[in-house]
């Protein structure tokens, strides 16, 4: 079987401008095959991040070869990057990132308004996400009203409205305190326990220590397993 | 519904949405909007009402009929009408003049107190020969017209207008019954037509119409001058011919040397239309220029307000993209927005300049004619206004990068 996300070889160069330019990912080779539970660790500018956006399609490699789900991401138009990112890919950031003027029940239900086919019951299926994190008796809530680890329940409900296969968390307890934090990553262990792949980005080895694999990144490349 | 339909109305909901919470860049946007749009439907309501107005004026006037006024231009110009017209020179040029086929001589008296017992009114009497309904095409609805004799006669008969008899009769038949004019006991033979719409101020539906004769001797104490004369000719055709004839022929019968000026003025439906077009023409230019510029600067406030909201709302933008919004999902959710607001300060807008109309309307006297090109109008330039300006900052926030709008 096929790796769900595979790269080989994968570099990416920024451009500064004034031909001024740095690569800050100098040949990257990673399989994450379904169902796994990856941790990426890295220090801050050790390119963990742009190894982030790569997996997750918001950014494409200068050269080497992604295949995502048996696609080849290099190439795709940014419409076609943005059909890979709402079918495949459930983003949880370290900022939440809700929606202030929307309802709770809205931001989780944001992802349906992008898919290509509609749905039915998708308010169903976001009131049942949101009693899995147990906030369903606030879905009519603005997100000011609720605490940081609720807000990123909420994110976490968002990233699994579309039901993908990949569960991506960048620093997901970044703003959290510990005990949240660990509320965190356990809805993460249970998605994986599920069937989802998540790979979790962080500088932090107590929280990547949750995961089955840690890889860790620095200047570019993996420099150990 | 087609997928990429109901995806449509998603991202207009959003937009919707947006509008919503972010009431205080709504209402900069409105406002800004709506203060243009009303002086462009000012603008509108007014040419439309000043083109109204001229063919009402057509329409009354007849295309084949000339005023003369008494006076020359100077001394109108400030408002003192010089009395020149007499009743010989309408009885001369009834005579010379063979396809002048009606020559009505006219005087008015403004701000005449009009009685029937005890309802008062204020009415402006008017002298005319006897085929007055004829000349200005007016039916009489009730009763007839007065008399060749009544007019020989001075008698003391009237034919009064919609708006006096409501005023003073109410539902009661007016015909046969007699009214006070002044301190003259006058017996109403006619009702005319009710004419509606006003022309330059005075209600066209109160008038009591008298012979000359008798508004002349008896209100006026005048034995000689008119105010005015109204002649149609058979032949349209030479309408401008015939005018020249005319000026020619006064300035005979009143003796004036070369180099005077007229002491009359001979007005057709054209020049009546020319001056109105010019009376109006100067403040449409004048609103038009400010309509304009308010909304060029009602279009850089919401270019603007779009800038800073795309500059504080990158996250969301960034979450958007993240989730699978492509850029012309941005585009659009932007672009509606901006079209909702305009389109909101739009309507505001029409209702602000028809209030602001109204208002012109009474306080001006001016003409005003409200129809549904004012409001198309004013909706087609918000929506240009939405697009021209909402453009820039939309397309913008479209090409943000979901990395830096994320980072951000």
């Amino acid at each position: 079987m096929t790796a769900l996300c595979l790269m080989e070889n994968v570099k990416k160069t920024f451009s500064l401008g004034n031909d001024v330019s740095v690569e800050v990912l100098k040949g990257i080779d990673l399989a994450v095959d379904r169902g796994e539970f990856l941790a990426i660790m890295g220090t801050s500018g050790s390119g963990k991040s742009t190894l982030m956006n790569l997996i997750g399609c918001l950014d494409v490699p200068t050269s080497g070869r992604y295949l995502l789900a048996g696609r080849e991401v290099l190439g795709l138009q940014d419409d076609d990057l943005s059909e890979l990112r709402n079918t495949h890919i459930g983003f949880v950031f370290q900022s939440f990132y809700l929606l202030p003027y929307a309802t709770v029940l809205e931001n989780v239900l944001l992802p349906t308004l992008y898919r290509e086919k509609g749905g039915g019951h998708i308010e169903k299926r976001a009131v049942e996400l949101l009693h899995l994190v147990g906030l369903e008796k606030r879905m009519n809530f603005r997100p000011n009203r609720l605490s940081g680890g609720e807000q990123q329940r909420v994110a976490l409900c968002r990233a699994l409205m579309n039901d993908p296969e990949i569960i991506l968390a960048d620093e997901p307890t970044g703003q959290l305190d510990s005990k949240t934090a660990s509320e965190i990553i356990n809805l993460l262990a249970e998605m994986n326990k599920k069937g989802k792949t998540v790979i979790l980005v962080t500088h932090d080895a107590a929280i990547a220590a949750n995961a089955q694999r840690i890889i860790r990144i620095k200047d570019g490349v993996i420099i150990n397993e | 519904m087609s997928s990429s339909m109901s995806r449509l109305l998603n991202i207009l909901s959003q937009s919707l949405a947006a509008v919503i919470a972010l009431k205080l860049r709504s209402f900069f946007c409105i406002l800004s909007i709506a203060i243009g749009i009303s002086a462009i439907t000012i603008i509108v309501a007014t040419t439309e009402g000043a083109f109204q107005k001229a063919f009402d004026i057509v329409d009354i006037f007849g295309p084949d009929a000339v005023l003369i006024v008494g006076g020359s231009e100077e001394s109108r110009a400030i408002s003192r009408r010089m009395k020149t017209l007499t009743l010989a020179d309408a009885d001369a040029i009834r005579a010379s003049f063979g396809t002048a086929y009606m020559v009505v001589p006219m005087s008015t008296v403004r701000d005449v107190a009009v009685s029937y017992r005890g309802n008062r009114y204020s009415s402006q009497a008017i002298g005319s020969t006897n085929n007055y309904s004829v000349a200005w095409s007016w039916p009489v609805v009730e009763g007839s017209d007065f008399t060749e004799e009544d007019l020989k006669r001075a008698a003391n008969v009237a034919l009064i207008g919609n708006e006096t008899m409501l005023e003073l009769f109410g539902t009661e038949n007016p015909v046969g019954k007699f009214i006070q004019v002044r301190t003259i006991p006058v017996q109403v033979v006619g009702v005319l037509m009710e004419r509606g719409a006003s022309m330059g101020g005075g209600n066209l539906d109160n008038r009591v119409v008298m012979p000359i004769t008798t508004v002349m001797k008896k209100l006026q104490n005048e034995a000689k001058y008119i105010a005015v004369m109204r002649v149609r000719f058979e032949d349209v055709e030479n309408i401008d011919l015939r005018m020249t004839e005319l000026k020619e022929f006064l300035r005979m019968r009143h003796r004036l040397p070369d180099g005077e000026p007229d002491d009359f003025q001979v007005f057709s439906s054209k020049d009546i239309i020319k001056f109105l077009v010019a009376l109006t023409g100067s403040l449409i230019v004048f609103v038009g220029i400010v309509g304009i510029i308010s909304l060029v600067v009602a279009g850089f406030v919401l270019a603007n307000l779009f800038h800073l909201s795309v500059r504080e709302r990158t996250g969301e933008i960034g979450i958007r993209r993240s989730v699978g919004a492509k850029k012309r999902d941005i585009l659009y959710q932007f672009l509606g927005e901006a079209l909702l607001l305009t389109t909101a300060g739009g309507a505001c807008g029409f209702l602000l300049g028809f209030a602001g109309a109204k208002l012109l309307q009474k306080l001006a006297d001016f003409p005003i004619y409200f129809s549904w090109k004012a409001f198309v109008i004013g909706l087609m330039l918000s929506w240009i206004v939405g697009i021209v300006f909402g453009l820039q900052p939309a397309s913008r926030a479209a090409n943000l990068k979901p990395i830096e709008a994320i980072r951000g």
